[in-house]
């Protein structure tokens, strides 16, 4: 039997795209499904092969209602996702509209300023935080040799262990590994400013501020909102930056959502009230998705596959 | 412009504030990085952590004696699978979603830009029992099989990407002179979209070189760990070997400062483009 061009085009298109569809399925969607599953038992890694019993919301009802929830959360949303990704914005930002400049642009500064960014851009960040953790260490550490060298400090800081320090040295870590990305990337958006919009706010008589606050900073708007929510919903769901610093500690202080749930289940190895928290914080990145989606992510499809 | 042809001592105080303030920015950039590559050229007491002077190479022998290079072939292993995989799939899968329409094809699309954003942390707990039930905690191939999954998304994005730019035009005139899609996809559009090819690899080794999360969860035997999980064996409980810890991270950054180069550019319109249209 001969098939219609047709039939042939779709039976291709499913060759083509079935592997993918594997991978969705296999490694997105069905443990994603089973996930919900597990956060509805008190399944635990010592009886993985019995499987546990359902248990409906308890798990839920427990994460929410226990006393360490809040600070767990407050963590992950002020700390780890709110301060660092404010300050990143506005670094990148800031060294973005430096090496625009008119002076560094006539310096020839652009190449040699990527290159920098490349440094902590394309550093892994398990190095960053062990090369963040060298310079902060307490007795030989350069940060604190620096310190009290210059008389700036009498002891020693114990910058990763101590209560007053260790979120902003997280944060710092943070910034650091991450802000390139945002520098790079308004940079090259700034570069596409069109001349004639500053030549109007010329005419217009716009000071330098007002140039930046109405010409520059509307044309750049896209671009930082969609950095802004790529941004929140990575850091949101970040595992190594704490847990390699801190270890979620000193106790639990620096806890964060992503630790509780790697803590819960591989140390308490209460799998499926880790589950319950995994849900709990799809469901707050599911609300930046979608907001992702109605303002950046349907209009980029329709370029691409429109 | 006015403000541009300022004269006098202003414009002299102005321009080397900015130059002060980019030195400042660069030396945050570079100190962390740099203080990490001189340690691990120094002689630095595991027990006191103090420098005791003077260049050497003792950290890298010590290191790559003491089996760090098993955590580097590991990662070299896991990795180039995983990228030459999902480059593969996602190859014909971008070709599929750029030339063909057919019903639900807004839906693959949009889920593989999802799982972009996918929080991996929460897929960490039923894979494991999964792999625990399937034999594959431990298993090179179960990693490999998670960093395919894990870098597919955006390889998929990319390079859906780089096909706008290739005229249909050209696939089309083969298929009319009766090539199969197969011959089309490898031996006409596969050499013109080698750069964006280039570029999908190098995103994925680097995303896969650099992951720890699913390797801490899926891999505990010290012959099967990869880099990331490799240095973290440096810190004991009471005190860290810093020599060898930084001289491990000077080997695992090397790779990835040579690839991020070309790369930058290719990924910074990739991430933004739906923002700047």
């Amino acid at each position: 039997m001969k098939l219609s061009p047709l039939m042939r085009d779709r039976m291709t298109v499913f060759a083509m795209l079935f592997p993918t569809f594997l991978v969705l399925v296999g490694f997105y969607l069905y443990p994603t499904l089973y996930n919900l599953e597990l956060s509805f038992t008190d399944i635990t890694l010592l009886k993985l092969r019995q499987g546990g019993d359902w248990v409906g919301l308890a798990n839920y009802w427990e994460f929410l209602t226990s006393s360490s929830s809040f600070h767990i959360a407050f963590n992950t949303i002020f700390w780890l996702t709110a301060v660092s990704v404010t300050i990143r914005m506005i670094l990148g930002l800031g060294f973005a509209l430096l090496l625009n400049s008119n002076v560094l642009r006539n310096m020839r500064m652009t190449t040699i300023a990527r290159l920098i960014l490349l440094v902590p851009w394309a550093t892994p960040p398990v190095v960053a935080v062990i090369a963040w953790r060298w310079l902060f260490e307490p007795t030989n550490g350069p940060l604190n040799r620096w310190l009290l060298n210059f008389g700036l400090i009498d002891d020693p800081i114990a910058f990763t262990a101590d209560l007053a320090t260790v979120w902003p040295s997280i944060v710092t870590i943070v910034v650091w590994n991450t802000t390139p990305l945002i520098g790079v990337s308004l940079l090259a958006s700034l570069q596409t400013v069109p001349g004639e919009l500053y030549e109007a706010g010329e005419i217009d008589g716009a000071n330098r501020f007002q140039m930046f606050r109405f010409v520059t900073l509307p044309y750049l708007m896209p671009t930082i909102s969609v950095l802004t929510l790529m941004s929140v919903i990575w850091t949101f769901n970040n595992f190594v930056y704490v847990w390699l610093t801190t270890g979620a500690g000193p106790g639990t202080y620096t806890n964060v959502l992503a630790t509780e749930v790697y803590l819960k289940a591989f140390v308490d190895l209460r799998i499926g009230y880790s589950a319950a928290i995994g849900v709990t914080m799809a469901i707050v990145m599911g609300v930046f998705g979608a907001l992702y989606f109605r303002f950046f992510g349907l209009s980029d499809m329709q370029d691409k596959v429109g | 412009m006015q403000t541009f042809h300022k004269k006098g001592a202003a414009k002299y105080i102005e321009n080397g504030s900015m130059l002060a303030l980019f030195a400042l920015f660069a030396v945050f950039l570079l100190a962390p990085a740099w203080f990490v590559f001189k340690g691990s050229f120094e002689n630095i007491s595991v027990s006191l952590g103090a420098a005791s002077g003077g260049w050497t190479l003792n950290n890298y022998i010590r290191v790559l004696s003491d089996g760090y290079w098993i955590y580097v072939i590991n990662s070299l292993f896991v990795c180039i699978t995983a990228t030459l995989l999902a480059c593969t799939i996602s190859l014909f899968a971008a070709y599929g979603l750029s030339r063909f329409r057919f019903p639900g094809r807004m839906l693959v699309f949009g889920s593989i830009m999802g799982g972009q954003f996918f929080p991996w942390i929460i897929l960490v707990n039923p894979i494991f029992i999964l792999f625990a039930r399937a034999g594959l905690i431990n298993s090179q191939v179960g990693l490999i099989l998670c960093y395919t999954a894990f870098i597919t998304p955006f390889t998929i994005y990319l390079l859906v990407g780089y096909l706008t730019t290739i005229p249909r035009s050209l696939d089309e005139a083969a298929i009319v002179d009766g090539a199969s899609r197969f011959f089309v996809v490898t031996r006409i559009v596969l050499p013109i979209m080698w750069p964006g090819m280039v570029a999908a690899a190098t995103f994925g080794f680097l995303q896969s070189w650099s992951e720890y999360l699913l390797a801490l969860a899926l891999i505990t035997k010290d012959d099967k760990k990869t880099i990331p999980l490799g240095l973290y064996q440096y810190f004991g409980d009471v005190q860290v070997d810093w020599g060898a810890v930084m001289a491990g991270s000077v080997v695992a950054t090397v790779p990835t400062l040579l690839l991020f180069l070309p790369l930058q550019r290719m990924l910074v319109s990739g991430l933004t483009s739906g923002a700047t249209k």
